[in-house]
């Protein structure tokens, strides 16, 4: 009567046979290249008011690239370190007045694995001086997600 | 007998079973139990919720074969059942569903585990019984024994070194003449955790940690009930009101909208719980009766039951939102009133009948400055009936069960509190919610068959179709999630969720070994999935509800063999595959899927069953199947140890336990942890004392 058992048995080795397939979908970040010299803003970037960020790094995915982010906030609390291992000298601690808020989604166009934006972020010359987060969010079509965050201070 | 039936639930409900430690009536216990009914289940009394006290219920349960806690932090966690947890399951309390946030993936379950008398997990569909969600399973808590003596009462005290915890848990009741009483009182208190790690890597963040623990993730529980009843030969009714408090610290590293230092000096103290924090507090009132007649079991419960939880945080300004006032950065507020009254009738000829009628009505306020789901209100009904009769050409029995439901759902509009510019120049409070109004019905069943095929030999065959409804969060969600770093957008014509699965189990079992394997095939036509999408709004990426075909299938199996001389020795393991069939995630399996896992356990009882100690190997396979935003993880070996030791002196019975997990402090990660998302290793070397005192 042991081929009672047989039944529940064949059913697993049956579904671990079917598990072992190879689903073929993606399963890597997208990755944000430094391009080079022209490589901006880089950490601890110095910039002025009334300037523009000519952002330039390059996107790149194994599979199609998704859309990507730019957000800039205030860091006048001190309240992270940037994700790159280079510290930059902070200003002392303050309150934001007009603190610059920049969050702006863009999108890349369909079927790029390879992908460098040419943008320019124009600093409002009635902001804040001091620093700042320059954050930068890229996805890939499969939903998944990469950051950077780079330090950079508005000067003047 | 009118009046009976009219306050008349659940036979299995009344509890006045009298629970042994004993390793092996257990056992037997057990195997009777089995045969009743032709669902996968297991049934577990206070000896083994003692013997395996480590800081929640959950973590306890998760030794169980097809059940996994899902860690949440603070040594919280929440259950799922082959990998369904959170609103695909269900957890009810004598009975009645237990209300909690159950969407939340950031607190616990909410019950005082010391209160647990005994335990039944139904792996499968138990939408006949449960309604909506019970689709991977239901566990039953039972808090509701008798006493039997007329004053009886006990005491524990435990100590965790993982987080320096320290609990005290007391009952004491009583059955005089017809009445008795019961009175519950729990109250614990731990420090930050501690990991086998100093830093912690988050999106290449690099967070440095004070001592190896977790800032902030301290916390405290506070819980107390209160039982009378009246226990008669044909009438038994019981009044049951209880409150559980928890507080606790989220990490104050990942937490909020980005990595963020704060001015907070959260290593000064490790027990203190500063910002961000969240306490929830249940109330719950039930009152269950039931008529006893020669044919015939009427019963009704009635619950109110409170939830409220509030989640505290350091208020910043984000995009155009302004820096809020004050600290409440979210509060839920839920009632709900849940009602089943249930007729068994017992024929000679035409088997057994089980009719029900079942009643819920929920409200849901929120309050706070970040938005994550509306208010709403919710109204559901549920008819079912349920046959079981001696099978003629098989030695057991055959069940067969049908049920309807009908589900209502208001949820109403959230606009934001502050201005955001619009494309015309102007500004205005951007909706996050519409007013949405939906009804489901639902038509479920269940089929199936519990049969001896020759001595020692038990199979069960179970084929069922549960639902449920979507909740508001899925279909209204409308904001960015503070706790993961990403905007959520419901979908307001998702359709209530369908499931299909099979189930079986063999079971051999004789004086010296027992064994069981419980395979599972599961298929849902429109799963309900939060899927990351390659977009972004308001800077955080945007993940959508989506329903697609998920298919399902794994198994369970569990050998027991008794060696003699005191020991014996037990081996589980579980195994479960998932798969996206269509939609966005095509090919993709589901979030947190458990990897395969095994344990053995070694016993050794010595003294005349008055101690036990266990020895007790678990290898967790590694998880490459994943979807964004997930790490794969790798395998581990983890070694437990515990020892047990009864004292008997005239009435009093003291028992010491002693439990050491993973003994050779392996670093290791937890797939299915909440924490993982942002590599926190779990517990490493941790040692939990029990006394307890029984009168």
């Amino acid at each position: 009567m042991k081929k009672i058992a047989i039944l529940p048995l064949s059913l697993i080795i049956f579904g671990t046979a079917c598990s072992s397939d190879n689903d073929n979908v993606d399963s890597t970040l997208p990755t944000i290249c430094e391009a080079g010299e022209q490589t901006c803003p880089t950490d601890c970037y110095e910039c002025l008011r009334g300037e523009s960020i000519d952002f330039c790094y390059t996107f790149t995915d194994d599979i199609e690239l998704g859309n990507f982010n730019i957000e800039i906030h205030n860091n006048f609390d001190h309240h992270t370190h940037s994700t790159s291992s280079v510290e930059c000298e902070l200003n002392e601690k303050k309150s934001a007045v007009n603190a610059w808020v920049y969050n702006q989604d863009y999108s890349i166009p369909d079927g790029l694995t390879t992908y460098t934006p040419n943008i320019s972020i124009v600093i409002p010359t009635n902001i804040d001086t001091g620093d700042y987060h320059f954050m930068i969010r890229l996805t890939d079509k499969a939903g998944w997600q990469q950051l950077r965050s780079v330090a950079i201070k508005v000067v003047g | 007998m009118f009046t009976c039936l009219i306050s008349a639930v659940a036979l299995a409900a009344v509890d006045s079973v009298v629970t042994l430690d004993d390793v092996i009536v257990n056992a037997v216990a057990e195997h009777n139990y089995r045969q009743n009914t032709s669902q996968s289940n297991i049934q577990i009394g206070s000896g083994y919720i003692t013997t395996h006290a480590s800081g929640s219920l959950m973590q306890t349960l998760e030794h169980l074969p097809g059940v996994q806690a899902m860690s949440v932090g603070s040594g919280q966690s929440k259950p799922a059942i082959r990998g369904l947890g959170f609103n695909r399951m269900v957890v009810s309390e004598n009975g009645i569903k237990h209300e909690g946030q159950q969407w939340g993936d950031d607190h616990g379950l909410e019950i005082d585990q010391f209160a647990v008398d005994r335990i039944e997990v139904v792996k499968g569909p138990a939408a006949l019984t449960c309604g909506s969600d019970a689709i991977g399973g239901v566990i039953n808590l039972y808090t509701n024994s008798i006493p039997i003596d007329a004053i009886q009462g006990s005491a524990q005290i435990i100590g965790r070194t993982s987080n320096d915890q320290f609990g005290a848990s007391a009952k004491i009741g009583g059955l005089n003449k017809r009445f008795f009483y019961r009175v519950h009182a729990t109250w614990i208190d731990y420090a930050d955790s501690r990991v086998p790690t100093d830093s912690i890597q988050y999106y290449s963040y690099y967070i440095k940690l004070h001592n190896g623990r977790l800032r902030n993730t301290a916390g405290k529980e506070r819980d107390a009930s209160l039982m009378l009843g009246y226990l008669g030969y044909e009438f038994h009714t019981d009044l049951r009101v209880s409150n559980t408090y928890a507080q606790s610290g989220f990490f104050a590293n990942a937490h909020g909208l980005e990595v963020r230092l704060s001015d907070i000096d959260y290593d000064s103290s490790t027990r203190d719980v500063d910002l961000p924090y969240q306490w929830v507090n249940h109330f719950k009132a039930q009152s269950h009766t039931v008529c006893t007649g020669y044919y015939s079991t009427a019963s009704l419960n009635v619950a109110f039951q409170r939830n409220v939880r509030e989640e505290h945080s350091e208020p910043i300004s984000h995009g155009y939102m302004p820096t809020p006032d004050g600290t409440l950065e979210r509060r839920f507020d839920k009632n709900t009133i849940t009602a089943t009254l249930d007729l068994k009738l017992n024929t000679e000829y035409f088997g057994s009948y089980d009719l029900g009628v079942n009643y819920e009505h929920q409200r849901n306020k929120r309050d706070g400055w970040g938005f994550i789901i509306p208010a709403f209100n919710s109204s559901s009904v549920g008819v079912y009936l349920a046959h079981k009769k001696e099978c003629s050409f098989l030695d057991g029995d055959r069940n067969i069960g049908i049920r309807f439901d009908r589900a209502n759902m208001r949820i109403y509009s959230y606009s934001d509190w502050y201005q955001t510019p619009t494309s015309d120049g102007d500004s205005a409070y951007v909706q996050r919610s519409a007013d949405i109004t939906r009804k489901f019905k639902s038509l479920t069943w269940s089929y199936g068959m519990n049969f001896e095929v020759e001595e020692n030999w038990h199979v069960k065959v179970n084929l069922g179709k549960s639902f449920r409804t979507p909740i508001p969060k899925e279909l209204g969600a409308d904001g960015i999630n503070y706790h993961i770093f990403r905007y959520e957008k419901g979908n307001s014509s998702l359709k209530a969720e369908k499931s299909y699965q099979l189930d079986m189990s063999v079971a051999y079992s004789d004086d010296r070994f027992r064994f069981n394997v419980d395979p599972f095939f599961n298929y849902f036509s429109n799963y309900i999935y939060l899927s990351p999408t390659a977009d972004y709004v308001e800077g955080m990426q945007l993940y959508s509800y989506k329903q697609a075909r998920v298919m399902r299938y794994g198994f369970e199996a569990q050998v027991e063999y008794l060696i003699g001389g005191g020991f014996n020795v037990e081996a589980t393991g579980e195994y479960l595959y998932a798969k996206q069939l269509s939609g966005d995630k095509k090919g993709y399996t589901l979030p947190f899927s458990a990897p395969w896992s095994v344990e053995t356990i070694l016993h050794y009882n010595f003294g005349r069953h008055t101690a036990w100690v266990n020895l007790n190997a678990r290898y967790v396979g590694k998880q490459d199947r994943i979807v964004p935003p997930e790490k794969a993880t790798d395998g581990h070996l983890t070694v437990d140890a515990s020892l047990m030791k009864v004292f008997r002196c005239n009435r009093l019975m003291v028992n010491l336990s002693v439990q050491a997990n993973n003994l050779f402090n392996r670093r290791y990660y937890d797939h299915t942890s909440y924490y993982r998302l942002i590599d926190v290793p779990e517990t490493g070397r941790n040692f939990t004392a029990v006394v307890g005192v029984t009168f």
